[in-house]
């Protein structure tokens, strides 16, 4: 993985946040952690599907950085199968995302977009 | 090779890597990875992919996931050690202050009724506890928990500074060096917990805690 540059996010992290305004733009208000890496799969057409740890790790520094907000899913909705928990992006992750797309920094991201350095 | 086995072999590695983190933030970890296996073994199936295929798929997400699995698992370990060594130094200043308080007194003489305005240094803090609890945990709590004890030194700064504009170093039993220095060293205490909580935070405490 790459090193992080204080108050800036990886290109995975910069990925996420772009493919979640895509899913949102598609009227997926809420995500889960197979959904986005189905997504990213499709998006950037690779084979082979992000990693667990990997997934989940970036996800959680964006929901510490304030870019994302997550929940667990309504015991009901679940019918069964394992709860999931459901990501958003919040404004200000919005605000990233679009930034990213605006500077071509979406799918293959080389760029890393500056941040606030401490969650809200 | 069944995917159900090898989604057996990934959530007893999260179960692994998880194992002596707090329960919340470990019980997330698992209960997110087993949605995930689920989701991705019913996905896959309902394209037409093979049994081996799948289990395959699975077991290089958790190879390729290892390194990180473990940075996680660094980072999450240290920022919880932080953030209980944080709410210690809180816990243990207020008991001191509290014990203070009974003993010998901080103000003036044991009793002084001055000493009740601790009470208010208290109440910022439950109270300052009580709006952190109302964010999500993790490092929005751990800031949340941080403002509290700079609200509580600022209290306490109040404290010391009504305690000499009321006169009481000219007690007897009191002088202007020892009210300052009692308030300069509940200041530090508290001070020093809120340092120690944003350090947590800084230090990726994780969000996911639930």
């Amino acid at each position: 993985m790459p090193r992080r540059k204080p108050g800036t996010l990886l290109p995975l992290e910069t990925e996420i946040l772009v493919t979640a305004l895509s899913m949102s733009a598609a009227k997926e208000g809420t995500f889960h952690g197979f959904g986005l890496a189905r997504e990213m799969r499709e998006q950037s057409r690779s084979r082979s599907l992000t990693a667990h740890g990997t997934l989940y790790k970036a996800l959680g520094r964006l929901e510490q950085l304030g870019l994302l907000a997550s929940r667990w899913e309504d015991a009901s909705a679940a019918e069964g199968r394992p709860r999931r928990r459901l990501y958003e992006l919040t404004g200000e992750g919005a605000r990233v995302a679009e930034r990213a797309v605006a500077e071509g920094a979406g799918g293959a991201a080389r760029r890393s977009p500056r941040v606030a350095p401490e969650p809200a | 090779m069944r995917p159900e086995r090898t989604a057996q072999l990934v959530a007893a590695w999260a179960r692994l890597y998880t194992r002596g983190l707090p329960s919340s933030l470990a019980r997330r970890r698992i209960a997110e990875i087993e949605a995930d296996l689920h989701d991705q073994i019913a996905a896959e199936r309902a394209r037409g992919a093979g049994d081996r295929g799948i289990a395959l798929s699975v077991l290089s997400r958790m190879v390729r996931g290892f390194a990180a699995d473990v940075s996680w698992r660094g980072g999450a370990a240290a920022a919880s050690t932080v953030y209980r060594l944080a709410t210690a130094v809180a816990i243990g200043s207020v008991l001191f202050i509290f014990w203070l308080m009974g003993a010998v007194g901080i103000i003036g003489v044991e009793g002084d009724p001055a000493d009740l305005m601790f009470f208010g240094v208290f109440a910022v803090g439950i109270a300052g506890a009580v709006i952190a609890r109302t964010r999500p945990r993790g490092a929005p709590r751990a800031l949340g928990m941080a403002r509290a004890l700079v609200a509580m030194a600022l209290a306490q700064a109040l404290v010391g500074a009504v305690a000499l504009a009321a006169g009481k170093h000219e007690a007897a039993i009191s002088s202007v060096f020892e009210i300052l220095g009692l308030t300069g060293m509940f200041m530090a205490l508290f001070l020093g917990s809120a340092w120690l909580f944003r350090q947590a935070a800084r230090r990726r405490f994780s969000s996911e805690e639930e």
